[in-house]
């Protein structure tokens, strides 16, 4: 091996930490092989902003040279191992200052790894992965993806559990006993040992021919070169917006063009029709002003922009009315509401009723911190019920 | 001076206009109530509106790469600049008018800075734009409490004790941020006697904070509204939770809703209910342990920002807005 390099695809802020934890303990057991490495953060992923897809990197090389000339780049140009830290980044990733949609599998090299924390089976994850050009292999590391936020660590593991995982997936890097010796001296826990091994033990892996996964061509924008722009960089101004799907009852705003939110959401607002009573909440408290307002005066949310935060959830005051539902189990990003135009009554309460039962298999939602001690006491929990 | 635009007043969220001059496309952060400040701010003041902006989270996140949410012009003024940003393009605006380069008309001015803008940096440029009594315009700061945008560092706002990359806990000083928030709109107001409005607002009472820019915008004259606008990235919680966060600063007593209207003071909301003791103030413990910031406070953290915030509520000469002690010494 000259040099290995490892790039980690996350939540921004959300698993700013987790990336940052595993990023360091690469190098670190690396260098239990006699390697050098380094781990940082993409440039342009700064300032990260709460779910916004990220990327940090761990290269690891023989020799001091190897590494200056890898570090040369502004991030590397294939990796031998993705790591995405949460499945719906599968469906691809947009970064923060980055337009366009990215395959998460687009850096991995021939034959490299793209290892995901997942509780999706690996069949479900190459439909939604971008078809790569050449064989991948994909491992799941079988669990919750783990989201806390900048001040608080949920301490649940999922760092070591990626080591161990990567020794497997990846025994060029370092190896097994690396990874414990660097846990143990770093983590100074016999717990999170175990945990290395057991990840080792029991990651899953598959093989992924060029020809599987998702068909689509990743979105992408014409971004204006500088002799493009107007003179003083001004940019044109969104127009007015319009009654409801051009229309003239209801009101659809126009958007910023460039900005969809797909790669940007975990979760996703399942509006129920039919139980809604038009209060107008979801739409007024939406910091995206995601909601479409329908000439029947009910709120569509509008998934070219809804961020996936959960605030309509919260204030919507009719029960099950609103209902967030995990990213993973939807394909498209159509209109609900033609949804429910399209198959009537009972038809849209079974797909309700299908996705509100699916989001229940995913367990307790949980983006960051809700109260002192829930990561204590559901990591309590969890290790009890491992036991 | 020009006239003003006429902006009744909104009873009710079904009279809430549905046009919106600050629409979807922006990167913020999932759950960020500044950027429903701003929404809000702009449905209020309606078409005929230039709005300005600071740095700061709503520059940055607002306008990377040749794209704007904005349907209003904006434009990016420095950082402590949105005093003198707004008292320009007023007078800019005045100057045109008078010299018939532009239609005669009323148009609102708005300048939106950020705690670190307004609150700090641009505290001078603001208190200066607010004794400028022939121009019509709005200061509008949204306070996330730190400057969020590189990733939180402690401003003139930040609470006691909280957690920033500024002020991390260790385990020889568990307090790092020893300073109290600035008292800035009780500052403004009591500082600048000829300024006709100013008001404190939050982003979980949207007609309040909407009828706040309708008055100070039909007010005329130089005007300042502060909003507090939770940050889930910054103040660590669920972004799911950030209305709940506005009602709990404001139901604690934390945030005060109120306004000074041609100096007269009145207490808006919540806060009015707990200053004529309709309702009880909840304890600051419901509001500091569902933030990340303060997972770090003992009991005796959680019982000093209690205390604080008890004798602002029984020791203040006004509650949130005059930090006299009751008694004038004559």
């Amino acid at each position: 091996m000259a040099t290995v390099a490892v790039e980690v695809v996350y939540r921004g802020v959300f698993q700013k930490s987790l990336a940052k934890e595993i990023c360091r303990g690469i190098v670190f057991a690396a260098r239990k092989e006699g390697r050098i490495g380094t781990a940082f953060g993409r440039y342009g992923d700064s300032p990260e902003r709460n779910g916004i897809p990220a990327k940090q990197y761990a290269v690891v090389a023989d020799g001091e040279e190897e590494l200056e000339a890898s570090l040369s780049q502004y991030e590397p140009a294939e990796v031998d191992v993705t790591i995405a830290l949460d499945d719906t980044l599968c469906k691809g990733v947009e970064s923060w200052a980055w337009y366009g949609l990215q395959p998460v599998n687009k850096l991995v090299k021939e034959n490299g790894t793209l290892i995901v924390t997942s509780v999706q089976s690996p069949e479900d994850l190459v439909r939604s992965i971008h078809r790569n050009g050449v064989p991948y292999n994909l491992a799941i590391l079988r669990g919750q993806p783990s989201f806390s936020g900048l001040w608080v660590y949920r301490d649940d593991h999922t760092d070591v559990r990626v080591l161990g995982a990567l020794s497997k997936s990846c025994p060029q890097l370092f190896s097994l006993a690396s990874v414990e010796e660097t846990v143990k001296e770093q983590w100074r826990s016999d717990l999170k040992v175990a945990s290395a091994r057991r990840a080792y033990e029991r990651l899953m892996t598959r093989l992924v021919e060029p020809g599987e996964g998702n068909p689509e061509e990743a979105y992408s924008y014409h971004l204006l070169p500088w002799q493009e722009m107007r003179e003083g960089v001004v940019v044109p101004a969104v127009p007015k917006g319009n009654g409801f799907r051009g229309g003239d009852k209801g009101f659809e705003p126009a958007r910023n063009p460039h900005f969809k939110k797909f790669a940007t959401r975990s979760m996703r607002p399942v509006v129920n029709f039919d139980t809604c009573a038009k209060c107008s909440l979801c739409w007024l408290h939406c910091p995206d002003g995601c909601f479409d307002i329908t000439p029947e005066g009910l709120y569509d949310a509008n998934i070219n922009a809804c961020c996936g935060c959960g605030i309509c959830e919260e204030v919507c005051p009719v029960k099950g009315a609103i209902t967030m539902v995990n990213e993973a189990l939807f394909t498209e990003n159509g209109s609900q509401y033609e949804l429910w135009k399209a198959q009537g009554k009972e038809g849209y309460q079974t797909w309700v009723g299908e996705k509100v039962t699916a989001q229940k298999g995913f367990g307790q939602w949980s983006h960051g911190y809700h109260h002192k001690g829930q990561y204590e006491t559901e990591l309590a929990l969890a290790s009890k019920e491992a036991q | 001076m020009t006239t003003l635009q006429s902006l009744s007043q909104i009873r009710g969220v079904k009279n809430v206009p549905w046009d919106e001059y600050y629409t979807s496309g922006h990167r913020t952060c999932q759950g960020c109530e500044s950027a429903l400040a701003l929404r809000l701010m702009a449905k209020a003041a309606g078409p005929r509106t230039i709005v300005l902006g600071s740095t700061g989270c709503m520059y940055v996140a607002n306008t990377t790469y040749y794209t704007t949410p904005w349907v209003v012009p904006w434009m990016h003024t420095q950082l402590g600049s949105a005093g003198s940003a707004a008292t320009g393009t007023a007078a800019g605006l005045k100057a045109l008018m008078r010299k018939e380069k532009i239609k005669e008309e009323p148009i609102n001015v708005i300048a939106v800075c950020g705690d670190g803008g307004g609150a700090d940096m641009g505290l001078s440029a603001i208190s200066a734009a607010l004794t400028q009594t022939e121009y019509n315009l709005l200061i509008f700061l949204y306070d996330n409490e730190s400057y969020a945008n590189t990733d939180i560092q402690v401003s003139g706002t930040s609470p006691w004790g909280a957690n920033t990359t500024f002020s991390p806990p260790g385990r020889v000083h568990r307090i790092m941020n020893r300073r109290w928030k600035k008292n800035v709109a009780g500052m403004l107001a009591t500082g600048h006697p000829e300024c006709r409005y100013v008001a404190t607002t939050c982003t979980s009472y949207p007609l309040d904070l909407q009828n706040k820019v309708r008055k100070a915008l039909t007010t005329g004259g130089p005007t300042f509204i502060h909003t507090l606008d939770p940050c889930p990235k910054g103040w660590d919680y669920d972004p799911r939770y950030s209305h709940e966060l506005g009602e709990l600063a404001v139901e604690t007593g934390m945030w005060v809703l109120y306004e000074v209207q041609d100096s007269k003071l009145t207490l808006n909301g919540p806060s009015k209910a707990l200053a004529n003791g309709t309702k009880q103030r909840k304890p600051v413990e419901e509001y500091l342990m569902r933030q990340g910031r303060f997972a770090h406070f003992t009991p005796e953290d959680t019982s000093y920002v209690q205390r604080k915030i008890d004798d602002m509520w029984t020791k203040w000469w006004v509650p949130g807005v005059i930090p006299f002690q009751n008694e004038v010494v004559t």
